[in-house]
């Protein structure tokens, strides 16, 4: 058998696409603007990378500390430290431009004028593939996952952010909702192109000690492997009630783990937490699902996607 | 920056609950500085990578001098020769010695003297005149020697020179020194940041701990107030100016995280 193919295309109907040699990627917030780990993995072997959420202004981001280990988990409360929509254009992109590498930049508003403004800036900036629009972040007191919890906000939002730009545009959800098949459904009426699920899941840690929160901001995002079977189970619901290409981002750290949610139908996968342990992950993701397909004489990386959905 | 699977050539405890380990990891030791990091994988019963500071740069070879306070850290106590860790690094910015700098004094709490032990013999070796003031809880904490070094021994409990903190000396012998470079809990840092006169004008660094997601700069969470803003611990850091955080607004790290 030849090679198997791991190419998939995440934006079918926008006319640029969204087209990745493969479909591992870096979760944005853990992989800075893509240069921090580039002396340890070669990062044009990834299907894409995810840079820092941006927002208009230059963000500091939330008191420390900002990080506590859980039993198989990682609990952040960053608060969207990043440079600046204008710095990342300016400093960020011309690098990006010179990378075979897709570069997909997350957005975060304060309201729906600034992800649209955010939108327009980034607009035929060379070296930006696509956007990915940040409604679910839980570590903002504005913006952020407000705009992810209900149907017609988020709607809204990302109707702003199409009519803003022509690049290929990814909205991410929040888990932290009662019905995420709603809110999918609403962002795919309003034009989405693709879907990651999921952000992070609040939840946060008391230090019995001091009798107090651990983190600065009190509330904090749980990602890592204890999340996976949460973020999988809603990429299951999801797949079968939207068409458009899903990215799944929840927990994985292993090729069988990426290959669990693409049979759930996501399309392709978002690593984070998993990189922290071992830059390395994501390569080995890449090379494992490539063995797998070849094992499995899967030519095509699109007869996995979706296969463990029951019909 | 090299990630690399390091052959443990030992692992002992030199001092209740301190470990010291070497690893075999010339890629990483022949770019390594005083003051830098490395994080290790410590099994599958923690998730992230503990940072750890080098210790000792020595012929291809690390040593990395730890505490054994939480999970992770014992894990690597019970490490063998002939095993191997998985380490990333070295990280961080490292000590800086400046040009006209003749006498340097160290200033270790406890655990604080691993870092500052690979800054002085580094220094020795370029003619520096070192001074160490060490301070422990108690006599059986001590660091042995090294060599070259005066060391000026400390103990809360009195048991073994003079009895105090660390910051009740230095007031004392900071005069002798060009600049100083301390490694410590909060608290140390705390008393020297209020000191005035005692230590004016000397250029103090001051090496930080911190939980760490990545390590490298990438996940923001190592965050530590300046008075420039937010800076990483580990890419900013872990060496600091004594003068450049705001100490009132820090968190010292949980500990039972490592």
């Amino acid at each position: 058998m030849t090679n198997p193919d791991l190419s998939i295309q995440l934006a079918p109907n926008n006319h640029k696409g969204l087209l990745l040699t493969n479909p591992v990627m870096a979760a944005s917030g853990t992989f800075g603007y893509g240069t921090e780990y580039a002396d340890v993995i070669d990062i044009q072997k990834l299907g894409a990378i995810v840079s820092k959420g941006i927002t208009l202004q230059p963000r500091q981001g939330n008191p420390q500390p900002r990080l506590v280990e859980t039993p198989s988990g990682l609990l952040n409360s960053i608060g969207l430290e990043n440079i600046g929509a204008e710095a990342l254009i300016k400093e960020k992109a011309p690098l990006w431009n010179q990378w075979q590498v897709p570069v997909i930049v997350n957005i975060a508003g304060e309201s729906v004028e600034e992800y649209a403004e955010i939108a327009r800036m980034l607009n035929g900036v060379e070296g930006i593939s696509a956007i990915e629009v940040n409604i679910s972040c839980p570590n903002v007191a504005s913006g952020g996952a407000e705009f992810g919890i209900d149907p017609q906000m988020a709607a809204t939002v990302t109707s702003a952010v199409k009519q803003a730009t022509n690049l290929p545009t990814i909205v991410k959800l929040t888990p932290n909702v009662t019905d995420i098949v709603q809110i999918a459904q609403a962002v795919v009426e309003a034009g989405i192109d693709s879907l990651t699920i999921a952000n992070t899941f609040k939840g946060m840690a008391i230090d019995t000690v001091k009798r107090q929160p651990v983190l600065g901001n009190t509330v904090g995002g749980l990602s890592g492997p204890a999340i996976k079977p949460l973020v999988l189970h809603l990429v299951y619901r999801v797949a079968q009630a939207v068409e458009v290409p899903i990215i799944g981002c929840g927990g994985i750290a292993s090729a069988n783990d990426a290959l669990e949610f693409l049979m759930a139908g996501a399309s392709a996968v978002q690593v984070g937490t998993a990189t922290f342990v071992d830059p390395q992950v994501m390569i080995q993701i890449v090379d494992g699902i490539g063995r797998f397909m070849h094992q499995q004489e899967i030519a095509n990386l699109n007869q996995l996607i979706g296969t463990a959905i029951l019909r | 920056m090299k990630q690399i699977l390091a052959p443990i050539v030992s692992n002992s405890e030199i001092i209740p609950d301190v470990h010291l380990i070497r690893i075999e990891a010339p890629q990483v030791a022949a770019e390594a500085r005083p003051g830098q990091f490395i994080t290790a994988c410590c099994g599958d019963d923690v998730l992230l990578r503990r940072p750890l500071s080098i210790h000792r740069i020595e012929e291809g070879q690390l040593a990395l001098l730890f505490a054994v306070v939480g999970q992770g850290t014992a894990w690597l106590a019970n490490r063998k020769q002939g095993e191997s860790l998985d380490i990333l690094g070295p990280l961080g910015n490292g000590f800086k010695v400046q040009q006209n700098t003749h006498n340097i004094l160290l200033v270790a709490g406890g655990i604080g003297i691993a870092p500052l032990v690979c800054l002085a013999e580094k220094a020795v070796d370029d003619g520096i005149s070192v001074k160490l003031i060490l301070g422990t809880a108690t006599a059986t904490q001590h660091y042995s020697e090294v060599d070259g070094v005066e060391i000026i021994r400390v103990t809360e409990d009195g048991s073994l020179g003079e009895k105090g903190m660390v910051t009740d000396l230095l007031p004392s012998i900071a005069g002798w020194a060009d600049q100083l470079f301390a490694c410590g809990p909060i608290s140390m840092y705390r008393t020297m940041a209020a000191m005035g006169t005692e230590i004016e004008g000397k250029s103090v660094q001051i090496l930080l701990e911190q939980v760490m997601g990545c390590g490298v700069g990438a996940c923001r969470g190592c965050a530590i107030p300046t008075h420039q803003g937010m800076k990483m611990v580990c890419q900013n850091g872990p060496v600091f100016d004594l003068r450049e955080i705001m100490w009132e607004q820090i968190t010292a790290p949980k500990i039972g995280q490592f």
